[in-house]
């Protein structure tokens, strides 16, 4: 194998592995013949090695695994609340500048876009407002995985990160600040009949669903593994 | 323990059940001697013709080590030979005998056909 590439494929595995498997592994990975099939192996096993980190490995992580231990409430319930509202704030102000520079006569900021720029700009609040609640739910899970936690409080985390990405609604409007800068903020209700209490219920599910499904595929693989 | 999805398989023996247990597979390699990855990979090719990725072997080399079934010796150059420690050949026989009693009582089950 080429000597850059067994670098890079080196590079992929967590810094304590390296630190004492990088040198031999990439003596051995220069010696190995093909290029593709090896190479998938090993970015698979640096990713299984990331997500399960070999046990007396983890030299880096212990401060981090005792706050889990110590704090499950807080690590797996409140913190990503936070980090959940810090997105949400990011992707409002995204917006809401967008709204200022782009489109400064319009009541609200969700109209057709067709310039490329303008366009860009506020995909990339819209991606971070849908997305954080699924990014935050796979941040969850990979911490729980990786430090091998209980699954009451991640599960805890998750219900609670798809019922606020379920139930959040964007406002936006003008209106209400007369020649003002107009206002965008979030609400957070089950709507106000039964279809929109449905329509945010089922939301909460899409989210829950896609933020399990790694977690599902991970031990689908595992089970599959052991029974091999 | 570590995937064992991730074993290359050989031309030659394409469409024969390979046995792909890489821990087991590790330290049956070891069992006649110290063996560095690259060797291990060999050695395991010609035990039961099963083609150890590289990840999926350093993944069952590492998880030994720690299980302290396999201990490092020095480097030679760049290469690190494993050997493998009473505890890991106390292991490995008692996987084998089970393997022996599981496959003595399979075959017996395909005579009786």
């Amino acid at each position: 194998m080429n000597p850059r590439l067994a670098h890079l494929l080196v590079r992929l595995y967590p810094r304590p592995w390296r630190e004492r498997y990088g040198v031999e592994f990439k003596a051995l990975l220069q010696t190995v013949r093909g290029g593709l099939r090896p190479s998938a192996n090993v970015v698979w096993s640096a990713l299984c090695e990331r997500i399960v980190p070999t046990p007396g490995l983890k030299i880096e992580q212990r401060q981090f695994q005792s706050w889990c231990v110590r704090w499950p409430w807080a690590m797996f319930g409140l913190a990503p609340l936070f980090l959940l509202a810090g997105a949400w704030v990011v992707a409002l102000l995204i917006l809401w500048s967008g709204w200022r520079l782009f489109l400064p006569g319009a009541d609200t900021p969700f109209v057709p876009i067709y310039d490329m720029r303008e366009f860009f700009y506020f995909n990339l609040g819209r991606s971070l407002y849908f997305g954080a609640p699924i990014l935050v739910g796979w941040g969850i899970g990979l911490i729980a995985i990786r430090n091998r936690c209980k699954a009451f409080w991640p599960t805890v985390g998750l219900v609670l990160i798809a019922l606020m990405g379920g139930t959040a609604q964007v406002q936006a409007s003008r209106t209400t600040v007369p020649r003002g800068l107009g206002h965008i903020s979030m609400d957070f209700t089950l709507g106000h009949s039964v279809q929109d209490t449905s329509h945010g219920l089922l939301h909460a599910v899409v989210i829950l669903s896609l933020t399990v499904l790694p977690w599902v595929i991970w031990r689908l693989q595992r089970a599959l593994s052991l029974s091999t | 323990m570590r995937s064992t999805r991730n074993v290359v398989k050989t031309e030659e023996g394409a469409g024969l059940v390979h046995y792909s247990d890489p821990p087991l597979l590790v330290l049956a390699s070891l069992a006649n001697g110290p063996k560095h990855g690259h060797a291990m990979i060999e050695d395991i090719m010609r035990l039961c013709g099963t083609r150890l990725g590289p990840g999926t072997l350093y993944g069952a080399i590492a998880r030994l080590e720690q299980q302290g079934w396999i201990k490092p010796l020095p480097p030679e150059e760049r290469r690190r030979p494993y050997r493998i420690t009473a505890e890991g050949v106390r292991v490995l026989r008692a996987r084998l005998a089970t393997l022996r009693q599981f496959t003595k009582a399979g075959l017996e089950r395909l005579e009786a056909l």
